[in-house]
């Protein structure tokens, strides 16, 4: 009987102190700097939180049909659950800045051990009310679920749950229309759950041009070349807690890019035509299309194949850097340097990874036949450095087959108006970098006529390189009275 | 007794029991460790890697920056920031309302009247993008359509010592490590026969400040990420070259015997700074190829000779500086930072002016057209700026031929160029007189993440652990501005 109630304090005794500790924890989180050894135990969490989810759910099931429920079990059950609130806490504290959804699990966390300890507590007022019994069991069941679904998300991501194929960004086709591309999808995803032919809310339904225009009760939705006026943007732009700001509060909002997009499509006259093709380059739009396309270009980066680090430390050297665009990314860039005594085999050698290689920059080295066919087997190659090299005519026609590529340079070297056939054809090219070589003017103008989409940089123009050697430079200051 | 020192100085024989009555405890936990995070043993300190792990955090715009920094502070009224109020109320007392309690240095905080001072020369607007540029800088004036001017710069600090390492380092207390030594941490080696962090300095004939070493230092990174100063003429490292008498080959066998030793003493002691140090002299071992000829400019065409101004070819000066900056950064050198001394114009202000400006007008022009004429504008960030502005009114005798004019740090303009900044942009507003910013304030916290961003990485992601918290270039503040962003 003695050693019974010895040890049954004990427990009541262990219990307390660490409920304690759990709340002090809380509270002086900001003041407690932990011992790399607590941060090591906070590593246990993922293991022992497992044992207090199965055993409170335990006894959530004994709690709703009525069973008696074993003092033992909810010894453990509540030793468990502080001792994976602890530890929790030692791990959150060890990560550094807490996020919203670490913040939540926390809390949740918390709340749950110091609930399932007062129930523990009070576990023979429980057995004699059902109702209170219910309700008790209903509460640890939803904190167990939240805490669970909160830890989940920290560890698998946010949208570890969420369906297939609702994420990623969309493709936009080659010259994407602005109203059809651009604004339904924003007036789909942030603006129909309301205002759609069903619900009209305000008597507005952004389904479809022509109701768009038509608009809701104040019939200003949409006035063509006057968006500071239009409500549509106005009421995007009051302040979140203004009743008549949308969305809601509450709703998803949109992105500052989003309404920039309303914006200028609204002031370039809201037509349902417009298209990219159409628009001024300095026009706004023009560059936020041309972002989102690069991105979808860029996410094609996503399809190439898998580069394993050793990979590409076999093939690096003092001389030659390759590295990934960004992190994780298995797009390649190399930079190659001259080294004091040149050799082409670890250039030949990128043949491995050809069709990683997104950028690669060979200006200046000695390259010849055996580096241009690895060159040409680049397909993905974006952006090409070929300046200050040998490459001849016959070596140039080896890139004929790039057609990802958008850069190029070229310059320094000893191309000539037959290669020039070579560059009309690549598609995807935006800037040509072409000075002294071989290749004569009227062959670089008939080019910049058929291939207006490239910019042809041709080298300092003369009339600012006489300004520059000019010999006395020496500001002209015409200094006031 | 010789003994005794020696066994008190290697660790593991002293250490042995306690290593042994470690080792249980140790192998156990790394056991366990591992199987609960499986990266464990994986190398993500980046000692080795030449890319640390998951950086660059996205795609970057830039690969590399050039950072013409005008050390002194040049007044943003003789250059960007046109306002011609100062010349129809000169010599008037500048508004309370306007100066609003700003602190001043106790250079002027005496001065009993504030008289406002008109620039001595004209502005005018230049390109599509009408920039307005002072006649001070006719060539930088040709590349209007490619700089961005922001002419909405502030800072807290008003003495040039703790503006520039704030500038440089994001604090103003120094110690924290420079901008260069972030990135070459964040972004690693493009070459690894070169420093990835390379500093240049030069000095006009104008009123100079201090530049100390502190300002391109490593902080509490790894050594490895520090500036390395490149002298001018013959010996751009010192002791860089084999004494007489030395091949290379002899050279190399004695670096190999030293890094073997210094190797064991890594394994005695754990010391990574051992690490860094091996990778230093080994590095050191392949400049000596590699400096040489990056460092020589005489195999330039004379054309770029020209394009720089005849200046280029002496060393030490500004003009040589960004011709050698071109050539750096085409061979793979993440971060080169200039530093041209002579910008604290307290007196004789227009005159000291006209020199500083003669001293980096062309070049600076001329570099920014050599990197877009070999499409180096494409991934290579230009900057040009000083650490502060200076106030509208004069400070000492009020005469219009010969002013000066005191730090100012509520408004200052930079411009910068190439490398995901958006070409011909005029950013940024300041009041009429000049003196605050009205519109698109830019913090230097907020310049130090809109730089990191153009090169891929996030400010708030890059950190460093040090002291028991995490540090960043922007400590706890700092806004992308996107508006900047190409």
């Amino acid at each position: 009987m003695v050693a019974q109630g010895f040890k049954g304090r004990w427990v009541e005794l262990m219990v307390l102190a660490l409920s304690v500790f759990l709340v002090f924890c809380l509270i002086f989180e900001s003041f407690i700097e932990l011992p790399s050894i607590v941060g090591w135990m906070g590593r246990w969490h993922p293991l022992i939180l497992h044992f207090p989810i199965v055993l409170l759910v335990i006894i959530v099931f004994l709690g709703f049909t009525g069973r008696e429920i074993p003092k033992l079990l909810f010894q453990i059950a509540v030793i468990t659950v502080l001792l994976t609130a602890i530890s929790g806490f030692f791990l959150g504290k060890s990560t550094g800045e807490k996020g919203a959804l670490l913040l939540w699990h926390q809390w949740l966390g918390a709340s749950l051990a110091l609930v399932a300890v007062l129930l523990y507590r009070f576990r023979a007022e429980l057995q004699k009310s059902l109702i209170l019994r219910k309700v008790c069991m209903g509460l640890i069941l939803l904190l167990v679920g939240f805490t669970g679904h909160y830890g989940g998300m920290i560890t698998h991501g946010e949208d570890f749950l969420a369906l297939p194929g609702a994420d990623g960004p969309r493709e936009l086709p080659e010259d994407p229309q602005v109203y059809s591309d651009l604004v339904v999808p924003i007036l789909e995803d942030k603006c129909m759950s309301c205002h759609n032919p069903d619900k009209r809310k305000g008597e507005l339904s952004v389904k479809g041009f022509s109701s768009l225009m038509k608009g809701g009760e104040s019939g200003n939705t949409v006035l063509p070349g006057n968006y500071e006026e239009s409500t549509l943007i106005t009421r995007l732009h009051l302040p979140l807690e203004d009743e008549e700001h949308m969305p809601p509060e509450g709703k998803s909002q949109l992105e500052v890019e989003e309404i920039t997009i309303l914006e200028r499509w609204i002031a370039l006259g809201a037509s349902d035509t417009l298209q990219l093709s159409l628009l001024a380059p300095s026009e706004p739009l023009a560059g936020i299309i041309k972002k989102m396309m690069g991105a979808a270009s860029s996410s094609d980066w996503s399809r190439l194949p898998m580069v394993a680090d050793e990979t590409i430390d076999q093939l690096s050297n003092d001389y030659l850097t390759i590295t990934r665009m960004a992190g994780g990314s298995n797009a390649l860039g190399i930079d190659a340097f001259p080294p004091p005594e040149y050799d082409s085999k670890p250039i030949q050698d990128l043949e491995a990874v050809a069709a990683n290689i997104v950028e690669l920059d060979l200006s200046g080295l000695p390259i010849g036949d055996n580096e241009m066919n690895m060159v040409e087997k680049c397909a993905n190659l974006e952006w090409l450095e070929l300046d200050r090299t040998p490459v001849t005519d016959q070596d140039f026609q080896k890139i004929t087959g790039l057609k990802q590529l958008r850069l190029l340079k070229i310059y320094g070297t000893k191309i000539s108006d037959r290669s020039i056939s070579v560059i009309q054809g690549l598609e995807n090219l935006k800037r040509l970098y072409i000075w002294s070589t071989e290749v004569s003017n009227e062959a670089l103008e008939q080019l910049a006529r058929q291939r207006p989409d490239i910019v042809i940089e041709k080298g300092i123009d003369d009339k600012i390189q006489n300004f520059l050697e000019a010999k006395d430079t020496v500001p002209n200051l015409e200094k006031k009275e | 007794m010789e003994e005794k020192d020696n066994k008190k100085e290697n660790p593991l024989k002293v250490n042995r029991r306690h290593f042994f009555s470690q080792l249980s405890v140790g192998i156990g936990s790394l056991a366990l460790g591992s199987l609960l995070i499986p990266d464990l043993f994986k190398n993500t300190g980046g000692q080795q890697a030449s890319q640390p792990l998951g950086l660059p955090h996205f795609a970057p715009k830039a690969k590399r920056v050039i950072y013409l920094f005008q050390a002194g502070a040049p007044s943003q009224l003789e250059t960007f920031d046109h306002k011609p109020i100062l010349r129809k109320r000169m010599g008037e007392d500048l508004p309370e309302s306007v100066r609003n309690g700003q602190r001043l240095t106790g250079m002027t905080a005496n001065q009993e009247k504030f008289p406002l001072m008109p620039p001595a020369v004209n502005f005018k607007q230049y390109g599509q993008s009408g920039t307005w540029i002072s006649d001070y800088f006719p060539h930088i004036a040709k590349i209007a359509d490619d700089i961005t001017v922001v002419r909405s710069m502030h800072t807290e600090a008003i003495n040039h010592d703790p503006a520039i390492t704030f500038f440089q380092t994001g604090s103003q207390i120094s110690g924290r490590p420079s901008m260069g030594s972030w990135l070459s941490y964040g972004l690693g080696s493009e070459n690894k026969n070169l420093p990835s962090f390379v500093v240049l300095t030069s000095r006009g004939k104008g009123n100079s400040q201090g530049l100390y070493s502190k300002l391109w230092s490593s902080g509490f990174l790894d050594s490895k990420h520090q500036g390395v100063l490149l002298r001018s003429g013959k010996d751009p490292v010192l002791y860089l070259n084999d004494p007489d008498g030395i091949s290379r080959s002899t050279k190399r066998d004695l670096l190999n015997e030293v890094s073997e030793l210094n190797r064991l003493h890594h394994v005695e002691t754990g010391d990574d700074e051992i690490e860094s140090r091996i990778a230093q002299y080994e590095m050191a071992y392949r400049m000596q190829m590699s400096v040489p000829d990056v460092m020589d400019i005489s195999k330039e065409p004379e054309s770029v000779v020209k394009l720089y101004g005849e200046d280029c070819q002496v060393p030490g000066t500004y003009a040589a500086n960004a011709l050698q900056a071109r050539r750096l950064a085409e061979n793979g050198v993440r971060f080169i930072q200039l530093y041209h001394q002579g910008w604290d114009q307290h007196g004789n202000l227009p005159d000291e002016m006209a020199g500083q400006a003669k001293d980096v007008d062309q070049a600076s022009a001329a570099l920014v057209m050599d990197l877009k004429q070999r499409g180096m504008l494409e991934d290579t960030l230009v900057i040009w700026g000083g650490e502060f502005g200076r106030s509208n009114y004069c400070q000492g005798k009020f005469d219009p031929a010969n002013y000066g004019r005191d730090h100012h740090p509520r408004a200052f303009s930079i411009w910068m160029a190439g490398g995901g900044i958006k070409p011909g942009l005029n950013y940024g507003q300041t009041d009429e007189f000049g003196y605050n910013v009205v519109e698109n304030p830019v913090h230097i916290n907020d310049f130090h993440a809109t730089l990191m961003y153009a090169l891929g990485l996030d400010h708030e992601q890059l950190t460093y652990k040090y002291q028991g918290r995490r540090f960043r270039l922007t400590d706890v503040a700092g806004n992308v501005v996107k508006d900047l962003l190409a």
